[in-house]
């Protein structure tokens, strides 16, 4: 049955051939007839496709082990709600996935854009239809999807403990749609250079479908850093390995593409820039499956043995190839592109803000490459730590940071400082005296400074708020949260930057302060012992031991206080998986806005007659402010995605 | 125009260029196999290195009121006693791929900082970190 999937997508095939085919011609011919066929065509791949992916799921969940993916990843006793984490827990089926998702989306933009500049629109169909056709044929002939198991074995190898965790359900889905929704806004600016249709960067629909990806490839990483946190057992979020570089540079690269597009409604502004932030975007959205299938080699995770590498660098080479070749037949057009009139003004802190963050994405790319190049050349092999990244990754994203602060104080057009920006340029001053302050007299150290820096965005920020709020209170008369509210309806696209910019500072702000002050104690207690971490104390109090199907655990009883009072007990586990014949931790985290209580029990004999049991203990501070600040995030990602058209042409100089 | 360009981008990639040279010295660490380790011992011992190998199925000695493991890994025929402050991680057994994180010490044993288990392949699953 598991193979009329295989011949669904196989039949997908030609039908894509015949949409890329057809959507050209029709693009060419100005045919209406031949551009429906192309859209039909997409429609029927994402039929097949659908069905494919229906009869994996069926699979899945009447657990028939006699298909391969489902032996190797799921068992009787899996929990259902992991069983679609099963699916992109293998290389092929997370590649099946993130196929099925363009299609989906090709297939929304088909039906989205039924007339409006219809040739560029063809034009973005047969992009799509082609690199539907790389992914469906790295999924049919480059892995083994499809596969049976034969004799089907009596129960599945069970799903690795580390990703039955609602993080990694919702982390790998979402970083899928965030890289598919970059090649839907990929196609579509390609295909309006080539049909030569300009302003189509600047349509809502390109804009809507930008703000979609960007935010939800966002809040994919959030939820993948939340997932490390909260399920590895380390303490930490972030380690810099390149398989967390490989979600991170498409994002950062999107990010500067859509900085790069925040115009006045001028034509063909900064087209040349911006095509090749979306041309990039979209190269690292394939170069994060090379690094995750393991083209660069990750000291830490990732898939092993996949095949798909070499085609996924090939496709990137052909796409920076395609993308130079086609500005280069098209640099009549490009060349009449307009450019801000000066730095020093909101256009030129936009253009700026998208440069550092391409020199950002350059430095990390160094760094996560750079190894494997000088091996490649015949050099030693070199490792870089995590500090490398720290180093020089830390002063260029405060410098976005201190971006942020600024944008608001300038107006657009010509180099004018507003009159908010006069006055608030005495608070600037105030924060680099601060800081000098406090570094020189040795009160605190840079953190602290570093600290005062984050807060400058955010007063600025909120500052500009309560002066629109209260002017638009006083004129209409109406009570200020209002204005307000009335306010971010109006201007959503604007507000919902703000709302963004807000939460990436409570992100830095939470990383900055919880990589500095965190506290990590790691000690060997016995039963009625205790140990200090912080202004913590623990007792170890009880090591119980429980058993069911899949694993055998151990759970610590451990009981917390602090300044004498008794705040409850936590309880981590360590439990030994019958399946994977090996150890895994469950943390217990106590989570408050000031700080996180992060308890590990990371080795214990499992001996009733010695209940020794060694625990990493940490006090990370602020940590909670990272996910709060991925809330904002979202928040502000809905309400710019919500925006109106005549949001953006009506205004004026706001 | 064209100069305002050429030189703004010369500074920003002078920048660039300065952080990374900066950074690069004190980061890097060279990446050898045990055996490749033991070929070059003269000029590696008490620097900053990664030694890649298998822990060795000998035995695994875990003091917990130290907090000290003392393993061994293997590749290529040889092997290298391995001294480790700190616990041991998920996966750690006999014939797992280790990437130890540390010095060699003049005493002959190599004392890692960190240690980094690859998981088998055996599981074949996505672990993004």
């Amino acid at each position: 049955m598991i193979e009329a999937g295989r011949i669904a997508l196989i039949i997908a095939l030609p039908v894509a051939v015949f949409s890329a085919v057809a959507a050209v011609a029709g693009a060419r011919a100005v045919s209406d007839r031949l551009y429906k066929g192309a859209r039909n065509g997409i429609l029927v791949v994402f039929g097949l496709y659908t069905l494919a992916l229906i009869l994996i799921l069926y699979a899945f969940f009447t657990q028939d082990f006699s298909v391969r993916i489902v032996a190797e990843h799921t068992s009787r006793d899996l929990p259902a709600l992991y069983t679609l984490s099963a699916l992109y827990a293998d290389k092929a089926g997370s590649m099946f996935l993130w196929g099925w998702v363009i299609s989906l989306f090709s297939a929304l933009l088909a039906l989205q854009a039924r007339s409006n500049s219809r040739s560029a629109v063809s034009y973005a169909v047969a992009i799509l239809a082609v690199t539907e056709i790389f992914y469906i044929s790295l999924v049919v002939f480059g892995a083994n999807m499809f596969a049976s198991s034969s004799p089907p074995p009596a129960d599945g190898f069970g799903l690795n403990p580390l990703l039955q965790n609602v993080g990694m359900l919702v982390h790998p889905p979402l970083l899928y749609i965030g890289f598919a929704g970059f090649a839907i806004v990929f196609a579509l600016v390609v295909g309006a250079l080539i049909a030569r249709v300009p302003g189509t960067r600047d349509s809502g629909l390109v804009r809507r479908w930008a703000i979609f990806a960007w935010c939800t490839l966002g809040i994919g990483n959030i939820m993948g850093m939340w997932w490390s946190y909260n399920e590895l057992g380390w303490g930490g979020y972030w380690a810099w390995d390149p398989v967390e570089n490989a979600g991170l540079m498409p994002w950062l690269l999107g990010t500067a593409f859509l900085h790069s597009m925040a115009t006045r409604g001028q034509k063909n502004y900064l087209q040349v820039w911006s095509y090749y932030l979306i041309v990039f975007t979209f190269v690292f959205t394939l170069m994060s499956p090379f690094i995750t299938h393991g083209g660069i080699e990750s000291p830490l995770h990732g898939f092993y043995g996949s095949a798909f590498p070499p085609y996924l660098l090939a496709a990137m080479i052909v796409v920076i190839i395609g993308a130079v070749w086609l500005a280069y037949i098209r640099r009549r057009d490009l060349k009449k592109e307009k450019r801000p009139a000066s730095l020093v003004s909101r256009e030129g802190v936009f253009l700026l803000t998208s440069i550092v963050l391409v020199v950002l994405v350059f430095v990390i790319f160094i760094g996560t490459v750079l190894p494997r190049i000088v091996e490649g050349l015949g050099g030693a092999k070199i490792a870089l730590d995590r500090s490398f990244f720290d180093k020089t990754c830390g002063p260029i994203m405060l410098l976005l940071v201190f971006l942020m602060g600024v944008c608001p104080l300038f107006g657009w057009g010509k180099a004018v400082w507003r009159s908010a920006g006069r006055n608030i340029i005495f608070y600037f001053l105030a924060v680099i005296v601060v800081c000098g302050a406090i570094l020189i007299s040795g009160v605190g150290n840079w953190y602290i400074a570093v600290v005062v820096l984050c807060g400058f965005p955010l007063f600025v920020i909120i500052r500009e708020w309560w002066r629109n709020a209260a002017a638009r209170a006083n004129s209409k008369g109406v009570s200020c949260l209002g204005a307000f509210l009335s306010m971010l309806n109006h201007n959503r696209a604007r507000y919902g930057g703000f709302l963004a910019h807000i939460g990436i500072v409570l992100v830095a702000l939470g990383v900055i302060v919880s990589s500095f002050y965190s506290v990590e104690i790691i000690t060997t207690l016995d039963i009625g012992e205790s140990m200090n971490a912080g202004k913590y104390k623990l007792t170890y109090n009880e090591l119980v031991f429980k058993q069911d199907n899949v694993k055998v655990s151990a759970v610590a009883d451990m009981q917390v206080f602090r300044n004498g009072r008794s705040l409850g007990t936590m309880r981590p586990s360590y439990d030994y998986w019958f399946s994977h014949e090996d150890f895994f931790a469950e943390v217990a985290v106590r989570t408050t806005v000031v700080e996180d209580l992060f308890v590990s029990l990371v080795w214990t004999g499992f001996d009733p007659a010695n209940k020794g049991a060694t625990f990493r203990v940490l006090v990370n501070p602020l940590i909670v402010w990272i996910w709060v600040g991925g809330g904002f995030f979202l928040m502000g990602g809905v309400l710019s995605f919500s925006f109106r058209e005549e949001d953006r042409t009506g205004r004026k100089n706001k | 125009m064209k100069k305002k360009y050429v030189i703004g981008g010369a500074v920003v990639l002078a920048a660039v260029i300065y952080l990374l040279y900066l950074s690069f010295g004190s980061s890097v660490s060279y990446y050898v196999t045990v055996s490749e380790f033991y070929d070059r011992s003269a000029e590696l011992t008490d620097t900053n290195i990664r030694v890649a190998g298998k822990i060795a199925d000998m035995p695994v000695n875990w003091d917990a009121g130290e907090l000290e493991l003392e393993f061994t890994i293997t590749e290529g025929g040889k092997n290298m006693p391995v001294v480790y402050k700190g616990t041991q991680p998920a996966g750690f057994k006999p014939d797992s791929n280790l990437l130890v994180e540390g010095k060699y010490g003049t005493d002959r044993v190599f004392h890692a900082t960190q240690l980094i288990l690859k998981c088998p392949s055996k599981y074949e699953s996505i672990e993004l970190e």
